[in-house]
């Protein structure tokens, strides 16, 4: 029997006319791990909160078509047996967490259910251990990372012992680490307790190899259902572009038919490539590359700088950076590597302890926050915390103002710049998270702006959504401000930026063009350069991949360029 | 943010057994001393109490967060035996006679009046160190729960709002940094140009908690909250110590009654002081020892561990 069996579903939320699901028909077997992708707006998270029940209870419109769990028709549920049998879990960590503390959160559920003590206790016990937490039981959740609060929403919700598991985008807000261990999680409950898990996830690189099927939406419709058979790689081919990780989607531009998986994969099928046209010549290695665009002035200069929060040990060691005029640096390093504080003394929010920032000349400490920002723009990873105005064109006259520059055919020029005169009037809030991005990086960008500090700007965002980004912030490169974003997204720098910057503990270990330091290194480096390690030189970016590749095979560029 | 996670709590565990109390044992402690401290006036009953509650405080290991407590506290004291001093013409006993002051009148100062300010001053000592005792000692969450199950969904609301506190402040410190890199002056100009350019802030935080509080009501939704009758969960394990601190402490508070109905811990200070009997400063000592268990116990139990 299906685990969840959905029939002819419809849905439209309170108040409009477009149905958010459109006669959806759909049957999950019991103990499938199942990846849903698609646009923001494709109705993923719609489905998710009609399995679960939240929809209509919680959001009200209207439902047509029916919903079984284990052939159960959930209209007939109560919701007491409802959670029990169906448990979800969301995006954000923090605004799904209610009490203050670990093991109260976790019991949180059993509470509502009424069970008696040591049920709970016993519960309590099974989940903490299961998922490493039985150390942090009597810590308080504001005192938690990212990943921790992820893994202790999971808890409560898995407390609750659902043979149904739904997830939101769980990983989407957590840095690598922390998301690869969400997965890993995830992966034991649907391995080893044979729980059913439907997963929306946008980056499939991250969690592909796990899935047993894959669901792409788009309007409301399931646009396809792609069996992954026996996790091999044969569906591949089937999935839209866009929706590839890097590495198959660098394949399957080259021209391939049979795409790798994995950077293992790869590498067997780029070696015997190799050793296939070893007759032909090899390609040889672009230097032109390595060399990049000739600098500029000098915009920021940092010389022997040091920090430390009151009472605290140092973030900042001795760091010394130089940023011209058309640089585009990326800073890579694990959390609390100093990377957000170095931005944060760029930008005076924070003031040296030792050394200096020069900005133009001008030492920092003796320039307010507002006079550094007329010329160094910041944009921080949740664009909701700059968006406040009814309508995106006010959102960018605010900011003008606040720069004495009351220019409305200026803030037309920003609009269309960043191709948003279509949402002119939209409220900001509104819109979606790529396009609410786009609007935050349009209001902090000003004519004058020298220096464009980002951080983490890829954070929650799809591969499209991704290319969007780093595409946009080329442009602003190329027409004068300096680029400086602190990332953990490898593939990322390496695609879009010049330099790199690698923090460790505080200390600027390395900062060189992007060849020279990702090619040959073995973490910090995208999926492009483990594939090309040793075999092909100074191949990181899709483009140049794309080339090599399809070099290799033989297939000539008209063909390549119709992939593309 | 690596300078976000400063302690809210006053609240810090630590290892001895006092910390371990069952909540409830250490609230009738508190509430024990706070009642009796009200219904006592005589200085020896009075003394009784500040001593129990010093040295119980010590044996916590918060002597050190103690000591801002008394400096506060002595400047208190010593207002009150001023202004009682200056103000009060009851005694009789005058050991300092003045000039005119305008408003008071002439100053005598007596030793009754100054004497009468102490007093207070030692209960306002012992209510302010048993409170002291409660803000480092009992785990607020804990004693939250503990009226949770008298209250039900008001406790719920006060923890929510407790758990979303925090994340305010910090989205207001965030928000701030970010709206000031986009040239909003919130350090220069007037006070009311501030207040103005605060504006955007707060009505960030304003949407972004609504927000929230959506998304935070969905997963109280999706785990059941109010789909039937809760249960309440509770780990706090209970020894034998707590059943013999919650007997004594009775027994103190029932002896406390029982002396102020017979008058005996009570204090005259006007016209002239009362003499202060044997037979007071027995009883007194007695509720002493009897509120020093906590500290006797936790010296016992370094001393002999189990």
């Amino acid at each position: 029997m299906a685990a969840i069996k959905i029939q002819d579903l419809s849905y439209y939320y309170p108040e409009t006319i477009k149905p958010a699901l459109n006669r959806i028909n759909l049957e999950i077997p019991e103990g499938q791990l199942l990846i849903i992708i698609g646009d923001s707006g494709s109705g993923k998270s719609t489905l998710l909160r009609v399995i679960s029940g939240l929809i209509p209870a919680f959001y009200n419109g209207k439902l047509l078509g029916r919903v079984f769990l284990d052939g159960e028709d959930t209209v007939q549920m109560s919701r007491q047996e409802m959670v029990q049998k169906v448990g979800i879990v969301f995006q954000n960590p923090e605004s799904q967490l209610v009490m203050n503390n670990v093991e109260q959160e976790i019991v949180f559920g059993l509470e509502n259910l009424g069970l008696p003590n040591n049920l709970m206790k016993r519960r309590l016990m099974e989940m903490s251990t299961s998922l490493g937490l039985s150390e942090d039981l009597s810590q308080g959740v504001s005192q938690l990372s990212g990943g921790q609060k992820q893994k202790v929403a999971l808890a409560g919700v898995m407390a609750m012992q659902p043979r149904i598991l739904l997830l939101d985008e769980p990983t989407s807000q957590l840095d690598p680490v922390a998301a690869e261990e969400i997965l890993n999680i995830i992966r034991r409950l649907n391995e080893d307790n044979g729980i059913t898990v439907v997963m929306i996830e946008q980056r499939l690189e991250r969690c592909c190899h796990l899935a047993d099927r894959i669901l792409l939406m788009e309007n409301g419709l399931i646009a396809a259902d792609i069996n992954t058979g026996g996790r091999g790689r044969m569906w591949l081919q089937r999935a839209p572009l866009t929706y590839l990780p890097p590495l198959p989607n660098l394949f399957a531009r080259a021209g391939f038919k049979e795409l790798p998986l994995t950077v293992k994969q790869g590498r067997q099928m780029l070696n015997s490539l190799m050793a296939d046209s070893s007759r032909a010549s090899k390609p040889v290695p672009d230097t032109s590359i390595i060399l990049g665009p000739a600098k500029g002035q000098e915009l920021i200069d940092i010389q022997n700088l040091w920090f430390s929060y009151p009472d605290k040990e140092e973030v900042i060691k001795n760091v010394n950076l130089l940023i011209r005029e058309g640089d585009f640096i990326a800073l890579l390093g694990e959390n609390g590597a100093g990377k957000t504080t170095l931005l944060k003394n760029i930008n005076g929010l924070l003031k040296p302890s030792r050394g200096q920032i020069k900005l133009a000349g001008k030492d920092t400490r003796d320039l307010a926050i507002e006079e550094i920002a007329a010329s160094v723009a910041y944009l921080s990873q949740d664009p909701n915390d700059y968006l406040f105005m009814p309508s995106v064109k006010e959102e960018i006259l605010f900011t003008l103002r606040n720069f004495n520059i009351d220019n409305d055919s200026y803030a037309e020029e920003i609009l269309k710049r960043f191709k948003l005169e279509a949402y002119r009037q939209c409220n900001p809030r509104d819109l979606s998270t790529g396009e609410r991005q786009r609007v935050a990086l349009a209001s902090v960008l000003l004519g004058k702006t020298k220096v464009l500090l980002l951080d983490e700007p890829t954070r929650g965002l799809d591969y499209g959504l991704k290319q969007e980004l780093g595409e946009l912030l080329q442009e602003v490169n190329r027409q004068g401000t300096a680029v400086v974003m602190v990332t953990h997204d490898v593939d990322f720098a390496a695609e879009y930026a010049q330099d790199i910057c690698l923090m460790f503990q505080g200390e600027i270990i390395e900062r060189g063009n992007k060849y020279e330091v990702l090619q040959h290194s073995t973490y910090y480096t995208p999926q492009l350069g483990k594939l090309f390690n040793n075999i092909v030189d100074n191949v990181i970016t899709m483009d140049r991949g794309v080339r090599v590749l399809s070099e290799l095979a033989g297939f000539n560029e008209p063909e390549m360029a119709s992939v593309l | 943010m690596e300078d976000g996670n400063k302690k809210m709590l006053a609240y810090q565990f630590k290892d001895n057994l006092i910390y371990k109390l069952h909540p409830l044992t250490s609230m009738i402690f508190v509430g024990v001393v706070f009642v009796l401290a009200l219904i006592f006036s005589h200085p020896a009953f009075l003394l009784g109490l500040l001593i129990p509650v010093g040295v119980v405080l010590g044996a916590a290991g918060n002597l050190m967060q103690g000591r801002n407590y008394i400096k506060f506290s002595l400047i208190m004291v010593l207002t009150i035996v001023l202004i009682n001093v200056l103000f009060s013409r009851a005694g009789t006993t005058i050991i300092y006679r003045g000039s005119e002051i305008p408003l008071i009148g002439a100053l005598e100062i007596s030793l009754e009046a100054i004497l009468y300010g102490l007093g207070m001053g030692l209960r306002l000592l012992v209510i302010i160190s048993v409170f002291c005792f409660y803000t480092y000692t009992v785990n607020p969450d804990k004693a939250l729960r503990l009226c949770g199950r008298l209250g039900g969904k008001s406790v719920l609301a006060i923890t929510l709002s407790l758990r979303l506190f925090p994340l305010m402040i910090k989205d207001f410190q965030r928000i701030s940094e970010i709206q000031r890199c986009r040239g909003v002056k919130l350090s220069t100009g007037s006070l009311w140009q501030r207040a103005k350019n605060t504006l955007p802030i707060i009505s960030i935080i304003l949407l972004s908690s609504l927000e929230r509080s959506l998304q935070l009501a969905e997963s109280m939704q999706a785990r059941g909250y109010g789909s039937g009758p809760r249960s309440s969960y509770d780990r706090d394990l209970w020894r034998p110590r707590d059943y013999i601190i919650i007997a004594l402490s009775i027994i103190a508070l029932l002896l406390g009654i029982w002396s102020a109905l017979k008058g005996w811990s009570a204090y005259r200070y006007y016209p002239i002081l009362e003499e202060i009997s044997g037979l007071d400063c027995v009883l007194a000592s007695f509720i002493a020892i009897i509120l020093l268990l906590p500290a006797i116990l936790n010296w016992g139990g370094k001393k002999w561990p189990l």
